[in-house]
């Protein structure tokens, strides 16, 4: 097993915060690997993000307890822009992650590569194909911030993925958008996946989790709940009493299981509740 | 290639003139202004010298080609210039009387005062009118960055012009919704005042909330990486800069060299 | 318990991204004051807003850029500089010196800084214009200096009113903003521990 990050025994409080946000933590990471991230609001998704980027506590100050690892080196030990290499980070603001000082989306996208004293032929070649795989060449010479939140939220992906980091840490990108912008989104997410890059997604929608993640992280007032494989967690009707949405096809699962319909697995994709559905079908038909 | 469509190429070469050889005909031409509006001439001592000195501002613009744009911008100026040259040659008193026109009189106090604050101000604002019209922000920038102004200070100032136009157009949505809402923008002037704070307090909650955001942001894309950073857009020089440069330090010469002489003599 | 500031750390990252929404905001109130036709400038709220939140420097900053930026459009705007620059000062200074805390240090905050503005516009306004700008109040001070009113008194009399509560008005603005941002993010300002509502025993956190 090949761990990328690692929290030993994290505990981390927020300055002027009277109880900790994230409660005595272990976890391992694995490279390559997709984690969806759910639990209620409150319940210290975001905070585990800005731990595993340093944010917390190098940014928001505050008091940690344990250990922060990626690659083996704690995370405070990190000289300034060093993680940013290592470490992809999209919030949930469109409008926030615009740098506010480029008049178009192109000088936009290359930022961070001017930022890093990349050559600057190489900028524009790194550009123009992060720009054609997030789908927003077209919108090379537009202003970024006239572009619609979907467009924004895109850029903002596109600026990110074009540092070439190993892992991303993706805080809610969808929630401020509409269903055509989560499409698209989404489909930057499942391309990053395909290039075999670690990523880590806080995500309300677990629909979309359940359709792309690998291993899924529950977190429940700052302690982690569970942890495992996306298809064992995201049938576990028990979740439903902690406060943790599944997904629909999941629960229609349940409910035809429990109907008396026998089904092979409870489904939590669409996909799968057609596959199983049919062949449930097909099984009576025959006998 | 995408680098190419981000460059300025201009047409014409005064324009084209590399910001920091600009800025400094600006510095000096601002200098020789005020050292010629120092020379008293003939009987009514008044400060001739600074009139005709104003005639390269528009001829600087005519020859960089942009006499339409220096013109909608000087008039500002001009407004000024006109106010101050007619307030101070009709309310300061002292001297002999120039011009009378009914009793409104034009002492020779007043006239010299007009002439000395009237084309000093047109002189050295003209000269930035100029400077301002020939170059881009963009530009500033980047000849700021050139000559090793810290890149957080010309982040400031481009961040700044963005800032104005974005919450511009935010403060024109949120007067549309607070009016649509019922909040009165004519009225009494309590009335008027309360719109003012519906209006502009949400305006800065706005624009505040995600900041920390923003923060983190710039420090994922490298703000801070201490390394020299690259950049797609770059100033040109047209070759006459240090031409030009030469020049205009000759003619300050001259000018102080003769101030210099009429003092001594 | 003192709190050790340093202009360098005044100049946090979030410091640099306040400065050009003061900016911003101070062309945006000005804009709006004169389309609601109300009697003031209030054209320096972002500046007294930086400064309440981010200490002295960082308001002084935004006040000299703002003066720049319409430089750009009106160079006469440059020679004004001084007065926005210790618009900012003198306002951060205040604020540190927690002079906003009680209803009379209030009241005589606001007028040590309509004083400080009148006081530094003055002598721009007449040794460089000789008395007037062409602005919305040259009108009563030409009339006065027409009626033999000593120069200085007219330029500061006919400012004075208005600038005193102009700056009442744009003070209570900030104060109003400041009061909803989250004791979370204001400890991030330089300036940010004077408004938290829950103190704690223990020092506020070190400003990045």
């Amino acid at each position: 097993m090949d761990t990328v990050i690692e929290l030993k025994n994290v505990t981390y409080t927020y300055p002027l915060a009277d109880e900790p946000s994230i409660k005595d933590m272990s976890i391992k990471i694995e490279r390559g690997k997709f984690y969806g991230v759910i639990g209620e609001n409150g319940a210290g998704k975001t905070t585990l993000c800005a731990l595993i980027r340093g944010f917390a506590p190098s940014f928001y100050n505050g008091e940690l307890k344990g250990e922060v690892l990626v690659e083996g080196k704690p995370t405070t030990e990190f000289g300034p822009g060093e993680l940013s290499l290592k470490i992809g980070y999209v919030f949930q603001n469109p409008f926030t992650q615009i740098s506010g000082v480029k008049d178009t989306l192109f000088e936009e996208v290359a930022y961070g590569l001017e930022n890093f004293g990349v050559p600057v032929d190489e900028i524009e070649e790194r550009v123009i194909e992060v720009m054609k795989m997030t789908d927003i060449y077209s919108l090379a010479d537009k202003k970024p911030f006239e572009l619609s939140g979907g467009q924004q939220q895109r850029a903002a992906l596109a600026s990110i993925i074009v540092l070439k980091p190993d892992i991303l840490v993706i805080d809610e990108p969808t929630s401020q958008l509409d269903p055509e912008g989560t499409e698209s989104v989404f489909k930057i997410i499942e391309q990053l996946k395909n290039e075999k890059k670690t990523i880590i997604l806080v995500e309300h929608k677990v629909d979309m989790i359940a359709e792309y993640a690998d291993e899924i992280l529950v977190m429940k007032g700052g302690r982690l709940i569970r942890l495992g494989d996306k298809q064992e967690i995201l049938t576990d009707m028990s979740l439903l009493d902690e406060g943790v949405q599944l997904p629909q096809m999941a629960i229609l699962g349940e409910r035809l299981i429990e109907a008396g319909i026998p089904l092979s697995r409870v489904p939590i994709t669409e996909r799968q509740a057609a596959e199983a559905i049919g062949q449930a079908l097909q099984k009576a038909r025959n006998s | 290639m995408w680098r190419e469509k981000l460059q300025i190429h201009k047409s014409n070469w005064i324009a084209a003139l590399h910001p920091s050889c600009k800025f400094l005909v600006v510095c000096l031409y601002s200098f020789c202004a005020l050292l010629l509006a120092s020379f008293k001439v003939g009987e009514g001592e008044y400060s001739l010298y600074t009139i005709a000195w104003f005639v390269i501002v528009p001829a600087l613009a005519i020859g960089s080609g942009i006499i339409k744009r220096f013109w909608n911008a000087f008039t500002k100026v001009l407004l000024v210039a006109v106010v101050i040259i007619v307030v101070q040659s009709l309310l300061i008193p002292g001297g002999d009387t120039v011009a009378q026109l009914w009793i409104l009189k034009v002492r020779e106090e007043g006239l010299r005062s007009a002439i000395y604050l009237g084309f000093s101000v047109m002189n050295i604002a003209g000269i930035f009118v100029w400077f301002f019209q020939t170059t881009e922000n963009k530009e500033i920038s980047c000849a700021l960055e050139d000559s090793g102004t810290n890149y957080k200070v010309t982040y400031v100032f481009i961040s700044t012009l963005q800032m104005i136009e974005i919450l511009g157009q935010n403060s024109k949505t949120i007067m549309n919704a607070q009016q649509a809402r019922g909040v009165e923008t004519q009225g009494n002037i309590v009335v008027r005042t309360r719109a003012f704070f519906a209006s502009l307090v949400p305006l800065i909650l706005g624009a505040i909330t995600g900041t920390e955001e923003r923060v983190l942001t710039l420090e994922s894309k490298g703000f801070d990486v201490n390394c020299k950073k690259s950049r797609l857009f770059q100033i040109e020089k047209t070759g006459r800069e240090k031409m030009v440069n030469t020049i205009a330090i000759a003619i300050t010469v001259a000018i102080v060299g003769w101030r210099v002489a009429l003092w001594i003599l | 318990m003192e709190k050790k500031y340093s202009i360098k750390k005044d100049f946090s990252m979030i410091a640099i991204l306040i400065i050009p929404i003061a900016v911003a905001v101070n062309f945006v109130g000005g804009q709006l004051a004169s389309l609601l036709k109300l009697p003031m400038y209030l054209d320096t709220i972002g500046t007294i807003f930086a400064a309440m939140l981010c200490g002295p420097w960082v308001g002084a900053t935004a006040g000299v850029l703002t003066n720049v930026v319409t430089g750009i459009a009106n160079p006469v705007n440059f020679a004004f500089i001084p007065v926005n620059l210790l618009v900012g000062l003198v306002t951060g200074y205040l604020a540190r010196g927690n002079m906003f805390s009680v209803w009379w240090k209030w009241i005589l905050s606001m007028f040590i800084m309509a004083i400080v503005s009148i006081a530094s516009a003055a002598p721009i306004v007449v040794l460089v214009y000789g008395g007037v700008t062409g602005g919305g109040t040259s009108l009563i001070t030409a009339t006065a200096m027409a009626a033999g009113v000593n120069i200085w008194a007219a330029v500061i009399g006919t400012e004075g009113i208005f600038t005193v509560l102009d700056r009442i008005i744009s003070f209570v603005i900030s104060w109003l903003v400041i009061r909803v941002i989250p004791d979370r993010t204001l400890v991030k300002f330089g300036c940010g521990n004077l408004y938290i509502k829950k103190k704690k025993q223990e020092a506020p956190a070190e400003v990045k």
